[in-house]
């Protein structure tokens, strides 16, 4: 079934993604930009406090201004159905009753929206909403507050702690994290449009235009088939598309209040509380080895940080059962809910947390032994079976990563010991970590409309936030139909198409891969149905020795005799062909565990005077199956380290226990990496088919390029400085202060 | 004119700040709200003379419209990004009169009589501009959001000589954000224009 056994190679080599023209032109149409006639502006005024209550909102002053058409507020907005019954909330997944409570649960929390008839005219009266709290404690401090909850176990506990009590080496740390926001350039938008009372348009940045029709059917009690959302081009993601936050419901209301299209977008500071971040984190971690490296046990314990009214939790522990063998392990964890926005997934959500800890700890032990940190990690790894379910890998080439890793970052080259090679006013080092995620599929669908000239466009609900998926599919069908690039077109991210999940965690091309292949089989076997009319031959044809071309059909068994599109589209008098298939994963998961995995190499320079740290090269060598697109999956990978330096060197957001508000807000205070930040960054792949995960072989990069990343960067500056910096991000006022 | 003693940001920034002070005196604060509204003027507009993209627009726009949102939200050119509306990312990045500018910086008012080339005039005609052909090539992008920007700052770049070395370009290049992390590809589009 699947296309890596067929026979004919790709025919010309894509030139860019199929989107490729409409970004660098700058015609592609993100959610804010489309338009619409008659449409208005909603701005969002936040609230000033964190914990407590509205005791009064003074609208009048925004109203008088001209231009203004309304604002909503507690008082007056239009009812969302599901708010009125907190079961319905529940099942609607929706856990900010916005503005249907006079109740604060952090600073920022939308309090008003005001609607007007131009972008400036609605930020001015935004200005004069006043509201007046009663105040109660509120809750912001993680570092405080985390010492208060209790942590309990997670995950099944393997052999005892007892065992190794007395290893020869033993290592135990603490190692913490600020939060970390994702902040994809595109700020979340939303254009509402009602048509009458029981249909609805939505334009929107999210990551499953699915998840947003479902979840706002619930809300608002309509069916999904009256929802049509859009969300063809989306500016990045990196999880915070993955929920439907506050202003696609508040820019709804509006719509339906004004009776108008509402373009309500979120303005940078706002991104920073109303669409999630990478909640605030403690770890501790307890490894032990014998005298030769072998790891006996670990104990790896995590805290993160919530919110009050919406408790996300994520497995920080998890990375620790999975890539290395321990008998014994022993995780446990804790939320600690606090008065700030809603933390949920960003790229790598738990393991890129937890991977810092864990190949910190690793990093540490190997000094302790004296042990090359390479080979500590390489007679360590699980590379067969799946260490917490005892399921074989299905494949696992995370050795090979490391080997081919060392090798091109010159790995034999460094001094072994730390705090060594100095250049000028610079110390040199080197540090290497890995990174792992789990291989996840979905059930999702996907259909082909062939036209009378041979054309095809494969579609399907799935976005498209980046990572190529587009040109992934267009790639597969190429493969599977044997139809040129330029005859395929691509079309996704609009929710009356095929239903498909949202594209998070890796698994966007996995999942889609096996739906492409299923709907290019149905493809062929729909048109041999037609060429048996033809030629009876075709009755017993099967998908694999049907091979379609730019002009027709032909089938092995007869001859590879050519019967042309032409010929069966008007001998039928057919407008169009239209197929539909779905494919999801099956009992090849009972079998085998999967995983993408990732060795990162890291060559820093610290500067002894300043503390600043500059990364030489970064060298990411990945295992994810087959590579179907080569060029955008480096382009992922490379993207995904990026964001780990960034990581690893300066993001935070630092609450203000005072006031309860994150401090530079903004991308004035919150750095992530510019282009001068990073190197280029080496990327290569091992680029061995996984048989068993979908038909294409492929599995997901994009979490695995930042997963580790953190930890290699601070390994290589404990050795460069022989300083252990265990607090993200590492600034260079750590550095300086840290002892050696 | 009077003098004034309180800038318009001092207002626009303590309004949210006096929201929550829910003590202070009814007296004070309708006479801060007096203050205000001689400070932050109602809403004016004005006649203005512009090129974009060669095309003559006569228009008349409110004081306080920005070019960036001139250009997305009145003229269908969504082509021009907006990342943050303060300066710091870069998405907005148009050319004026041949220089890059952060369009969401830059009220209209105050390009009266210029020429602004937005991410739609780049090209002439169908063909691309060799800029946009290397960032297909390339691969210098991801979601794309950021592109726009880049691709007109990296124009500007080119223009400007900062093509010696990667670090030259990667330090010229450093006032447009890209959160995807594309800047392997970003690097290498201005590389193959320069040459
Ligand atoms: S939108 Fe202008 S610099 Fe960010
Ligand atoms: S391509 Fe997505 S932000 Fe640059």
């Amino acid at each position: 079934m699947g296309f890596f056994k067929r026979k004919h190679e790709p025919k010309k080599v894509p030139e860019g993604r199929v989107e490729g023209f409409y970004k660098v032109t700058g015609s592609g149409k993100y959610a804010a930009e489309y338009k619409l006639e008659n449409v208005c502006y909603a701005v969002l005024v936040g609230s000033t406090i964190a914990a407590g209550e509205i005791v009064d909102i003074n609208t009048d002053n925004a109203k008088d201004i001209e231009g203004v058409l309304d604002v909503l507020t507690h008082r007056n907005r239009p009812q969302i159905p599901a708010f009125a019954d907190e079961a319905k909330a529940k099942r609607a997944g929706f856990s900010l009753p916005v503005l249907h409570t006079n109740k604060i649960f952090f600073r920022g929390q939308p309090v008003a929206l005001v609607i007007a008839e131009t972008l400036e005219d609605a930020n001015y009266a935004a200005s004069l909403v006043t509201v007046s709290y009663k105040t109660d404690q509120a809750k912001v401090d993680f570092d405080k507050e985390h010492a208060t909850v209790p942590i309990a176990a997670t995950g099944k506990e393997r052999g005892s702690m007892d065992a190794w009590s007395n290893a020869p080496h033993i290592r135990e740390q603490a190692y913490t994290i600020r939060n970390q926001v994702h902040n994809p350039m595109e700020m979340h938008a939303t254009i509402a449009v009602w048509d009458g009372d029981k249909k609805l348009k939505l334009y929107d940045k999210n990551q499953g235009v699915n998840n947003v029709q479902q979840t706002i059917s619930r809300l608002f009690d309509i069916p999904p088939a009256n929802i049509e959302v859009f969300s063809e081009y989306v500016g990045g993601g990196f999880g915070s598309g993955l929920k439907v936050w506050s202003n696609v419901p508040l820019a709804i209301m509006a719509a339906k209040q004004v009776n108008r299209p509402v373009k309500l977008m979120l303005t940078r500071p706002q991104m920073f509380t109303l669409v999630g971040y990478r909640p605030q984190s403690w770890q501790n971690v307890r490894i032990g080895a014998d005298a030769n490296g072998k790891f006996l046990g670990i104990l790896h314990q995590a805290k993160h940080g919530t919110s009050v009214f919406d408790n996300y939790g994520e497995g920080i522990t998890r990375i620790s059962r999975l890539v290395y063998n321990f008998g014994n392990l022993k995780t446990e964890s804790a939320t600690v809910p606090l008065n700030l926005g809603a933390p949920t997934w960003m790229r790598g959500p738990g393991d890129c947390t937890g991977a810092f800890a864990l190949e910190s700890a690793i990093d540490e032990l190997s000094y302790d032994i004296k042990k090359d940190p390479l080979q500590l990690r390489l007679d360590n790894l699980a590379v067969i079976n799946d260490p917490d379910t005892g399921k074989p890998w299905s494949t696992n080439f995370l050795n090979e990563c490391m080997t081919k890793g060392a090798e091109m970052i010159n790995w034999k080259s460094r001094n072994p010991l730390p705090a060594q090679t100095k250049e000028g006013e610079w110390m040199i080092g080197y540090g290497v970590a890995n990174g792992m995620w789990f291989a996840g599929r979905s059930k999702a669908s996907a259909s082909i409309i062939m036209q009378k000239d041979g054309s095809i466009t494969v579609q399907t609900a799935m976005t498209d936030i980046g990572t190529g998926t587009g040109t992934g599919m267009q790639n597969i069908a190429h493969l599977e139909l044997g139809i040129s690039h330029d005859k395929i077109r691509i079309k996704l991210g609009n929710s009356n198409l095929p239903a498909a999940p949202s594209q998070g965690g890796s698994t966007g091309l996995s999942t889609i891969s096996g739906a492409v292949a299923a709907v290019c089989d149905a493809l062929k076997m729909k048109l041999a149905g037609y060429a048996s009319l033809q030629d009876a031959i075709y009755k017993d044809a099967k998908p694999e020795s049907i091979v379609l071309s730019d002009s027709g059909i032909a089938y092995q068994q007869a001859g590879n005799h050519l019967i042309s599109f032409d010929k069966i589209f008007s001998k039928e008098n057919l407008q169009t062909i239209e197929v539909e298939a779905s494919s999801g994963p099956g009992e090849e998961r009972q079998k085998y565990a999967f995983c993408s995995g990732a060795s990162h190499f890291c060559k820093v320079r610290v500067h002894t005077k300043t503390g600043k740290v500059k990364i030489d090269r970064h060298v990411c060598v990945v295992d994810a199956g087959y590579v179907v697109n080569k060029l955008a999956a480096a382009n992922q990978v490379s993207g995904a380290a990026v964001g780990g330096i960034g990581m690893t060197l300066s993001e935070e957001q630092v609450v203000d226990s005072t006031h309860g508000c994150f401090i530079g807000g903004d991308l004035a205070g919150y750095h992530f990496a510019v282009n001068a930040d990073a190197p280029i960054i080496e990327v290569d792949f091992i680029n061995k088919i996984d048989p068993n995960i979908n038909p294409s072989g492929a599995k997901g990069v994009g979490e695995v390029g930042i997963i580790g990343a953190a930890a290699a960067i601070a390994n290589a500056i404990f050795h460069a400085t022989g300083k252990r910096l265990r607090d993200l991000p590492i600034t260079p006022d750590k550095v300086l202060l840290a002892k050696s | 004119m009077e003098k004034q003693k309180y800038s318009r940001r001092f207002f626009l920034s303590t309004s949210a700040m006096a929201a929550t002070l829910a003590f202070i005196p009814v007296g004070v604060k309708a006479f801060y709200n007096n203050v205000k509204k001689l400070v932050i003027p109602l809403k004016e507009k004005m006649a203005i003379k512009l090129s974009i993209n060669k095309a003559k627009y006569n228009l008349t726009v409110d004081t306080r419209t920005t070019l960036l949102d001139l250009v997305r939200e009145q003229l269908d050119l969504t082509g021009t990004k907006k990342g943050c509306d303060h300066g710091q990312c870069g998405a907005c990045t148009v050319h004026v009169n041949g220089q890059r500018v952060l369009s969401c910086l830059t009220l209209a008012a105050t390009v009266q009589g210029k020429e602004v080339t937005t991410i739609e005039g780049l090209s002439q005609g169908s063909e691309l501009h060799p800029m946009q052909q290397a960032f297909i090539e390339c691969d210098g992008f991801q979601c794309g959001y950021c592109t726009p920007g880049q691709i007109m700052s990296a124009v500007g770049c080119v223009n400007e000589g900062h093509t010696h070395s990667v670090e030259e370009i990667k330090e010229f290049m450093s006032g447009n954000l890209c959160r995807c992390g594309a800047y392997n590809g970003i690097v290498q589009s201005i590389q193959k224009v320069a040459k």
